[in-house]
């Protein structure tokens, strides 16, 4: 072994290297924001960080369509306040740490004018966190779970029907309302831990506790989770009468998978998002009958600002838009309306205020219906229940708005 | 807890010890050969297992048939592996820096296949995927028995392969003894290319009988590395027999924990095992001497 | 141990004079960063750089390479956060509290995986992780589970948010500095030279006498205390806790690239690296960042440093350069693996 010293002449290189690294660091990064300053006066600048990558890729993906499409909507419509709307979108990799580092780039580097929502609760929370401090509206697509009307954020506004613990409303009142005889008596939940997906679940479970069905499994799994036999061979061995999915997309196909692999037959299946998503019947083999899913948003509601939303996205997608597009929609309408209405779009707070203000006084049309909020951000509307009926996903739910009969029971899968 | 209810997780965690079991086969062979602690060796069966879905997807065919094109393709690219990076590390800090090189490789591996398929979460589409048997009153998946079936048969033929033929002599003498081998007159650089290339081919059959029945995404690879590296730990490092039989136990110990646990509980069985053999039994339970030192 | 400024051609004047400009102008980045935005990336560069060093008293001084120091750094935030949220303690007296608790666990874990070499205390660091991640998603009830917890701010609501970073990048500064006070004072302790020889030859070391495992179990526990500072720091500053990137392997993955980049062996090495990735991967996100290619360079950037430049970039670069200086001093720190490829690369050119 051998002491030896490092040569002073090096120490001393490398103390400068630092030096100029970290001089380096400072001035290019400014020039990478100084490049593209915030809109000038014939454009408003929107600012958006999104889930492109990452677990939440997929409905990030719908959420950029919908707001491409309403920007691109209104530009062709004659812009907001005759400027014309450009998005500027950051890819947060679906990471919390990153979802507010692009915000605060966004507002400080970017200059934006307004920023809109990202996709889930847990990026939402983060994100509405550094709007809030530097004192801009956000309205957001996508954070139905209670833990975001419960942060005290009060610049906060959720652009769809209404909050995921009352999204499975309509189906707790209609198995209530069964017949003694026909009522489900057990019931078991496996949702996946996410504040949204468990919402939902757990929504529907403590309206089916109240009104006396047991809950005889209650499983919750991580987001990571990929092998759900074990919690399959739970439910099935439990024999509930329902089963209920708070589901994503990929978990809620699996959780079925592996229920059909151990022949469990219930007698109504509920299952959040995934039911909803176009590739379903073909992931779990076509054999979908009577399940159940929640939706806040469908191609035919009749709103007129609804049929304009179809027809200019399925002219420039050849497809009809989903439930992630809706939302995203429906948050710049949102936005535009308020913009509309006290006539300015800039980043400083007073503007902000105007707007915040407004939103909390006023109700907005949508493609989803007319919204309006509680002091919280909460909308105050109600969600569908859609079933599938003979390879087709259908509105059962409320009666009025019916497209099928609810089955009842389900067939076996 | 119901009787049947036991005996499906029972065999629910029988089906999942045996790929358990192939796979940790592999990473401990590595550890035999070269002394390597082979992190990228769930990322190659993560790879495996988007080469089966891309196959199926582009061809139609059933996703067995990649097998054909990823076990040669993996022997390929772990010969390779050893000889062109491995083989250049210094000797004196080779354990710690072929983890770093073996985690960087699981690093690109990881971000071309996100860049490629994105994040997205994948899953084959089976016409059979939903078929079971019964056995008892318990379920058996079909796929599931397939992948099972698909890593015994792969455990035996590495095991016939290391016991019967030349060349598994040699690979044997190299994982006993290096310098006594090359003394033998066995090139140890070769035989230990080719230990390598069999170990990633494990990963191949594993990722394709994985992919039958699971959903795949690219950063799962951490998932599987945990309870790999503690299997070969609680085997004993270097010990393949040592690792097959921890992998069943452990395998089936995690099905029937996951009753009264759940999912997420019940997979920290593989570090509470970890810990406490290092506690208590640092050579593993089935090792050899090969073990004490590293 | 000889003193380096006792050999050097530089005067010690000049190199506190040098120490000093860079710690000024260090000290002056928030006054001199354009907007908030570019203050924040400052203040992830900061904490990288408390946290690379904080795993340099591990990886440099005896080294072990532990990829799951994202263990550490996450057990200091979330017991920063449920002191604060579930006991009521002050902020910054539950952000010491936590890492000394951390410090106190890293004992058995250090007994668990220093007693045997290198291949199981790899293991260990990176199952540790795994295991967290578990606990932290599972255990709702305390941990919040898969949504993590929300971390009260330790200033008032007057401070506004472009102020706390400025607040927080002095604080991870001057944590930073203080480890590397401390590793300085180890490096030239009987403790340092019993840990370096520990690195360079093990059994030789246990050989001529060197407590080697409790020796290698004091940096062990110190580093883990450091570690957890900086994660309950950065808990404090962030605001909210996500288990995924908490309990991370990518993070102490960073770590280690930091610090192999900028040398294990060198004081500011750590430092350096963490100043080159952190700058990298924010330039990268800016340039490519709509994919996973940033995994990609990563690994090929970690692969590229492992098999060519095992002491670090900046070792390297210095040692390239000063081969171009008259009179430069032929001495370097080199391992006994070293000396002898030197040597049969000599005899070899002799024949």
């Amino acid at each position: 072994m051998r002491f030896t010293t490092i040569p002073t002449a090096s120490k001393r290189s490398r103390a400068t290297l630092a030096a100029t690294a970290a001089l380096a660091l400072a001035s290019t990064l400014a020039a990478c924001g100084a490049a593209e300053e915030g809109g000038g006066d014939d454009e408003i600048v929107i600012g958006i960080s999104l889930p492109l990558t990452g677990d939440f890729s997929e409905p990030g993906k719908g959420i950029q369509r919908g707001y491409e499409a309403w920007a691109e909507y209104v530009n062709a419509n004659g812009g907001l306040l005759g400027r014309d709307v450009r998005l500027e979108m950051l890819d947060d990799q679906s990471s919390a740490e990153r979802v507010a580092a692009d915000y605060e780039k966004l507002i400080n580097q970017e200059q934006v004018d307004l920023v809109v929502g990202p996709f889930s609760t847990r990026l939402v929370i983060p994100a509405a966190q550094v709007a809030q401090d530097y004192g801009y509206l956000f309205v957001e697509p996508a954070g139905a779970a209670p833990e975001v009307f419960e942060e005290g954020f009060e610049n906060l506004f959720y652009a769809a029907p209404a909050v995921a613990d009352d999204h499975y409303k309509l189906l707790a009142e209609h198995i209530l309302s069964m017949p003694e005889s026909e009522r489900p008596k057990t019931a078991a939940y496996a949702s996946m831990d996410d504040p949204f997906a468990q919402g939902t679940a757990y929504g529907l479970k403590d309206a089916l506790e109240e009104g006396g069905v047991k809950t005889v499994v209650d499983e919750v799994y991580p987001p990571n989770t990929t092998d759900f036999s074990s919690i399959a061979a739970k439910v099935a061995d439990s024999k509930a009468d329902i089963v209920v999915g708070g589901s994503q997309y990929q978990d809620g196909v699996n959780l079925i998978v592996a229920l059909q692999q151990l022949n469990y037959q219930p007698k109504l299946a509920a299952f959040s998002t995934a039911p909803t998503e176009t590739e379903f019947a073909e992931a779990i083999g076509d054999k979908t009958q009577g399940i159940i899913a929640p939706t806040g948003y469908t191609t035919k509601a009749d709103y007129p600002e609804n049929q304009e939303f179809v027809k200019f996205y399925e002219e420039k997608h050849g497809e009809a838009p989903g439930e992630d597009e809706a939302n995203a929609w429906t948050t710049g309408q949102v936005v535009a309306a308020a913009v509309e209405a006290v006539e300015c779009a800039e980043p400083d707070p007073e503007c902000q205020s105007q707007l915040i203000d407004w939103l909390r006084e006023n109700e907005v049309d949508t493609v989803v219906g007319p919204l309006s909020w509680d002091d919280k951000g909460r909308p105050q509307s109600a969600h569908m229940i859609q079933q599938w009926v003979d390879g087709e996903i259908k509105i059962v739910l409320p009666k009025d708005q019916a497209e099928a009969e609810f089955i009842f029971p389900k067939p076996a899968w | 807890m119901s009787l049947s209810l036991l005996l499906q997780s029972l065999i629910l965690g029988l089906l999942l010890g045996g790929l358990y079991a192939l796979l940790a086969a592999g990473l401990t062979l590595y550890f035999g050969v070269m002394r390597v602690v082979m992190i990228a060796h769930s990322a190659f069966l993560i790879l495996a297992a988007y080469l089966a879905w891309f196959f199926t997807k582009q061809t139609g065919l059933d996703p067995l048939l990649s097998l054909f094109i990823t076990v040669p393709l993996f022997f390929a690219a772990g010969y390779v592996m050893q000889r062109a990076l491995l083989s250049r590390l210094r000797p004196a800090t080779l354990t710690m820096m072929s983890v770093l090189l073996t985690f960087a490789i699981a690093l690109v591996i990881e971000g071309g296949l996100g860049y490629l398929f994105s994040g997205t979460q994948r899953r084959i589409q089976l016409g059979y995927s939903g078929a079971s048997l019964e056995l008892w009153g318990a379920r058996i998946a079909v796929v599931k028995l397939i992948a099972f079936g698909l890593a015994a048969i792969s455990l035996l033929a590495l095991f016939l392969l290391l016991k019967k033929t030349r060349f598994g002599q040699a690979l044997r003498a190299t994982i006993q003894h290096r310098e006594a081998a090359q003394l033998l007159g066995i090139d140890t650089d070769r035989i230990a290319g080719f230990g390598f290339g069999l170990g990633l081919a494990t990963a191949a059959v594993g990722g394709t009988a994985l992919a039958l029945d699971a959903t795949i995404y690219p950063s799962l690879h951490w998932h599987w590395i945990g309870p790999l590296m503690a299997i070969i730990v609680i085997g004993g490092l270097g010990s393949i027999p040592g690792a097959a039989i921890a992998a069943m136990i452990l395998g089936v110990t995690q099905a029937l924990l996951q009753i009264p646990m759940g999912t997420t509980w019940a997979q920290t069985v593989f570090y509470v095992a970890l810990f406490a053999t290092l506690m208590f039994r640092p050579q593993g339970f089935f090792g050899g001497r090969l073990a004490q030192r590293f | 141990m000889l003193s380096a400024s006792s050999h050097g051609r530089t005067p010690a004047a000049i190199r506190l004079v040098a120490a000093v400009v860079l710690l000024g102008l260090v000290l002056a980045f928030p006054a001199l960063a354009p907007d908030p935005f570019i203050l924040s990336v400052g203040v992830v560069i900061a904490s990288y750089a408390a946290l690379a060093v904080a795993w340099n008293f591990v990886g440099g001084l005896t080294g072990y390479i532990s990829l799951g120091h994202a263990a550490y750094s996450g057990l200091g935030g979330y017991g920063t956060a449920l002191l604060i949220t579930e006991a009521g303690v002050n902020p910054w007296v539950s952000m010491v509290v936590a890492a000394l608790l951390v410090g106190a666990a890293a004992v058995p874990i250090g007994i668990a995986s220093l007693r045997v070499r290198g291949a199981s205390f790899v293991i260990v660091s990176i199952a540790l992780v795994l295991i967290l991640l578990l606990v932290a998603q599972s255990w709702a009830g305390v941990t919040g589970g898969s949504n993590g917890l929300r971390v009260p701010r330790p200033f008032g609501t007057d401070v506004l948010r472009p102020e706390q970073h400025e607040r927080f990048f002095y604080l991870f500064v001057a944590l930073t500095l203080v480890a590397l006070v401390l590793w300085w004072l180890i490096d030239r302790s009987r403790l340092g030279t019993g840990l370096k020889a520990i690195r360079e030859d093990e059994d030789k070391a246990q050989a001529l006498g060197v407590p080697t495992f409790a020796y290698k179990l004091v940096v062990f526990v110190v580093s883990a205390f450091f570690t957890a500072m900086a994660g309950g720091m950065y808990a404090l500053w962030f605001g909210s806790l996500d288990p995924i990137f908490q309990f991370s392997i990518l993070t102490g993955s960073y770590l280690v690239l930091m610090s192999l980049l900028g040398g294990v062996r060198s004081l500011l090495g750590p430092v350096v690296g963490a100043v080159i990735v952190g700058y990298a991967v924010e330039f990268f996100k800016n340039q490519y960042g709509d994919t996973q290619l940033h995994l990609v360079a990563l690994g090929l950037l970690l692969a590229l440093v492992v098999l060519f430049m095992p002491d670090g970039v900046i070792p390297w670069l210095t040692s390239q350069l000063d081969r171009f200086r008259p009179g430069g001093t032929s001495i370097r720190e080199v391992d006994a693996a070293q000396l002898a490829e030197e040597r049969k690369a000599l005899e070899e050119a002799k024949r």
